[in-house]
């Protein structure tokens, strides 16, 4: 078990809360950018092509805050953009803790040593460094596209760890990722001492420069079955046993795209974290003026049809857990055992 | 691959076959910064971040060249809009790479010549 109790009870309750409210549409994960620049251009990655004056603006702490206290989600991850290029990036943090909210801030960790070194962060059992690797050094560097950044991230990963930091990893996944190699990529992730990793296909964002790996569903089940089928006991991953078992092709979900919403400089962005198909100005409008019914598999949405990344599933596979006492006991059993 | 690169340039004349909401639609989808021409001739030069018809007055929303906004305009009040600034999505950033890992490996082992492109995540 890799997610700490005390974060998994304020899940669980959270939910529980909601489903005793009636609420048939809540965010789990509010997934906060509070820029779009970045030190690296991934080649799978859709997020930063902008041009230069909005790759120059970020949101202030005052507007950050505003958009968790508007949509109030138990776990508030930032990504990017890089936020520890984000020039309130700590205040953020400290700001985001003190209202006791579960933090993952996923960073490419290039600069995580120099600002640990800074004091930008103190450790919180609320607050988790989610540094972004896709492998192991070779992988890694060619995924990111620049090399040396698989040993910068790792240096950081060390450092944070020593300064009694929680640490996870989440990897994205393409096509021809050697499953083997990933195997040795997860031993080499328990060996550092990190918490847990998270691992998920990546999103075939039009944007994004290489087009040509973005796994589709059947290649992703076989991938995800390949690397999961026999999981070493002492892999921990970071997220829902039920939402790996739909990467393995066990388990069927409907995406939820407004469990991880996503508030950047733009406003609230429609329909997911993926997507853009517009901005709304509140939480609320978002959830209101969005037609949901044109995502997902079964809307019949091209865009949706091979999409299986965590952002909408993940939130799927928890909401699964409490709906009935079936998908908790699964979701327990899977935790339990470790086996997926 | 985004479309970008064949919108880049694009100076269309609405109405000719072309209509606003399309135009305003792949101005919405295009990553580099555009001339929105008004009705009563001026112009805003910036990037369009979102645009929404689904209201009683529909409007497109940008931030200008100099990164001020949000602007909104109404649908009524445009007359057309230029793709004059770069596609920052055109660049494969990715194949660069590929040619860079391609011709650092050729310097390092000139007698093996060209070794096939490293396929991705592998």
């Amino acid at each position: 078990m890799s997610v700490p109790l005390s974060q998994m009870w304020a899940i669980a309750s959270y939910v529980i809360r909601q489903k005793l409210a009636g609420r048939e549409r809540y965010p789990l994960v509010l997934m906060l950018e509070p820029l779009f620049r970045c030190n690296l251009a991934c080649a799978g990655c859709g997020k930063i092509q902008y041009p230069a004056q909005i790759l120059r603006k970020h949101l202030t702490v005052e507007q950050c805050l505003a958009a968790v206290d508007e949509c109030d989600p138990p776990v508030v991850s930032i990504p990017g953009g890089e936020p520890l290029m984000y020039p309130e990036i700590g205040p953020l943090v400290k700001a985001l803790v003190a209202r006791k909210k579960y933090v993952y801030l996923c960073t490419n960790a290039i600069l995580l040593k120099q600002k640990l070194e800074a004091g930008l962060f103190e450790p919180s059992k609320y607050f988790s460094f989610s540094v972004h690797l896709d492998g192991l050094r070779a992988e890694h560097d060619e995924a990111v596209c620049r090399d040396g950044v698989y040993v910068d991230a790792v240096e950081g990963i060390k450092e944070a760890l020593r300064r009694g930091f929680r640490v996870t990893t989440n990897s994205t996944l393409f096509d021809g990722a050697d499953a083997l190699r990933m195997r040795e990529f997860f031993d080499t992730m328990m060996d550092l001492g990190v918490e847990g990793m998270m691992i998920s296909p990546g999103y075939s964002y039009s944007k994004a420069p290489d087009q040509e790996h973005f796994l589709r569903t059947q290649r992703a089940h076989d991938l995800f079955s390949t690397l999961l089928s026999n999981p070493k006991r002492r892999w921990k991953f970071n997220q829902s046993p039920l939402f790996l078992q739909f990467l393995m092709g066990k388990r069927d979900f409907e995406c939820t795209p407004w469990g991880n919403p996503t508030y950047n400089v733009f406003g609230w962005q429609r329909p997911c974290y993926l997507m853009q198909e517009g901005y709304a100005a509140s939480f609320k409008e978002l959830l209101e003026t969005t037609r949901w019914e044109n995502y997902g598999r079964s809307s019949g949405n091209e865009k949706c049809r091979d999409c299986m990344v965590h952002c909408g599933y993940e939130p799927s596979a928890v909401h699964h857990t409490f709906a009935s006492w079936r998908g908790f006991r699964d979701t327990v059993q899977a935790t339990v055992t470790g086996r997926f | 691959m985004t479309d970008g690169a064949a919108l880049e340039g694009w100076t269309p004349e609405i109405g000719k076959g072309v209509p606003l909401e399309e135009v305003i639609d792949k101005a919405f989808d295009y990553r580099g910064n555009v001339t929105v021409v008004k009705t009563d001739g001026s112009e805003t030069v910036g990037y369009v971040f979102n645009r929404n018809r689904d209201v009683a007055v529909p409007f497109v929303q940008m931030f200008d060249a100099d990164g001020a906004g949000p602007i909104s305009i109404r649908y009524a009040d445009i007359r057309t809009i230029r793709f004059t600034g770069r596609d920052t999505a055109a660049g494969s950033s990715y194949a660069a790479w590929l040619r860079a890992k391609e011709a650092a490996k050729t310097a390092q082992h000139p007698e093996k010549g060209s070794d096939p492109a490293p396929s991705r995540g592998a």
